[in-house]
């Protein structure tokens, strides 16, 4: 599938109803913020839920249901973020052929890890997949030059790096998995919103 | 402990520490000029390896910047998954699998 086509196909899987992906330009330091924040609050709120509390899983919902961009937000910000900057780092000297045929690849990586229909949550996941498995390449690639070269031969923090950014990716793998195998009743926004334009 | 020994005649004594099998080994390599030579030469090493070390260390905090984002895209969406897994009536068994709750099958 080309870059376009699958831009159009991700386009096309957004939910009726969806505001659509919010602008990061105009992402204020304090919407930065909220969204951390609010992500702070659902941890503890699961945590509580999964010992028991019954409010806190109402709470969750009420969350989920009044910030229907909080998947979108994480998709335009530390996703974009972290893309851009990995692909800069592995293409670097101004080679702009390889930028290109990086971006691409990504594109249909993209488009083939978040499956047909993807719903916001299943977007960000795939998009999770797909930086960590940048990241991979990326500190794999520098682990090997640097074994090469003998220069990072006794210091183990380029390992421990490559270790970390691999279980990172594992995690998205699996993750994205579960939500898969669990179905279309896994839905971030569960107000009317969340129907599937194509579901 | 400085590498300058004053010797009993009262000269000026360069000397070089290094640690052989466990054991610190006091290398004399010579006083006056011989000695400020050698004194020259090993702070210019020493300057090198902490130039070089520093290099390391900023090479190696510019690469683990490039993990903060992902690590922050990475903790975002477990958490979102998650609290959207509990919100559809879902709950992790003994920190496992997610298993809808009963009462939400019924329903």
């Amino acid at each position: 599938m080309s870059s376009s086509a699958a831009r159009k196909s991700l386009e096309a899987a957004r939910p009726i109803g969806h505001p659509g992906p919010p602008d990061l330009a105009a992402m204020s330091k304090d919407e930065i913020e909220e969204r951390r924040a609010t992500v702070a609050k659902l941890q503890d709120l699961s945590d509580r839920a999964q010992d028991g509390d019954e409010e806190a899983a109402l709470n969750i919902r009420k969350i989920l249901d009044g910030s229907p961009d909080l998947a979108w937000l994480f998709i335009k910000g530390p996703a974009k973020i972290a893309e851009s900057a990995l692909i800069n780092e592995m293409t670097k000297d101004g080679d702009l052929a390889s930028k290109e045929f990086l971006t691409h690849q990504l594109e249909s990586m993209r488009v083939e890890v978040a499956g047909e229909n993807p719903s916001a949550l299943q977007r960000l996941l795939a998009e999770r997949v797909v930086a960590t498995w940048l990241e991979v390449q990326l500190f794999e690639a520098l682990y090997a030059v640097g074994m090469k070269s003998g220069t990072f031969k006794q210091d183990d923090h380029c390992q421990k790096r490559l270790d970390r950014a691999h279980r990172r990716h594992l995690s998205a793998i699996r993750t994205l998995a579960q939500i898969r195998k669990l179905g279309p009743a896994v839905q971030i926004n569960i107000a009317e919103k969340q129907i599937n334009a194509l579901g | 402990m400085s590498p300058w020994e004053r010797r009993e005649r009262g000269g000026l004594y360069y000397t070089r520490s290094r640690k052989e099998g466990g054991k610190v080994v006091r290398e004399y390599v010579g006083g006056s000029i011989l000695g400020e030579l050698a004194a020259r030469m090993d702070a210019e090493e020493r300057r090198r390896r902490d130039e070089e070390k520093a290099r390391r260390r900023e090479e190696r905090e510019r690469l683990d910047a490039f993990a903060a984002p992902v690590e922050e895209l990475c903790e975002a969406a477990e958490v979102i998954a998650r609290a959207a897994l509990i919100a559809s009536g879902y709950r992790r068994h003994n920190r496992g699998e997610w298993r809808k709750r009963r009462e939400q099958q019924r329903s």
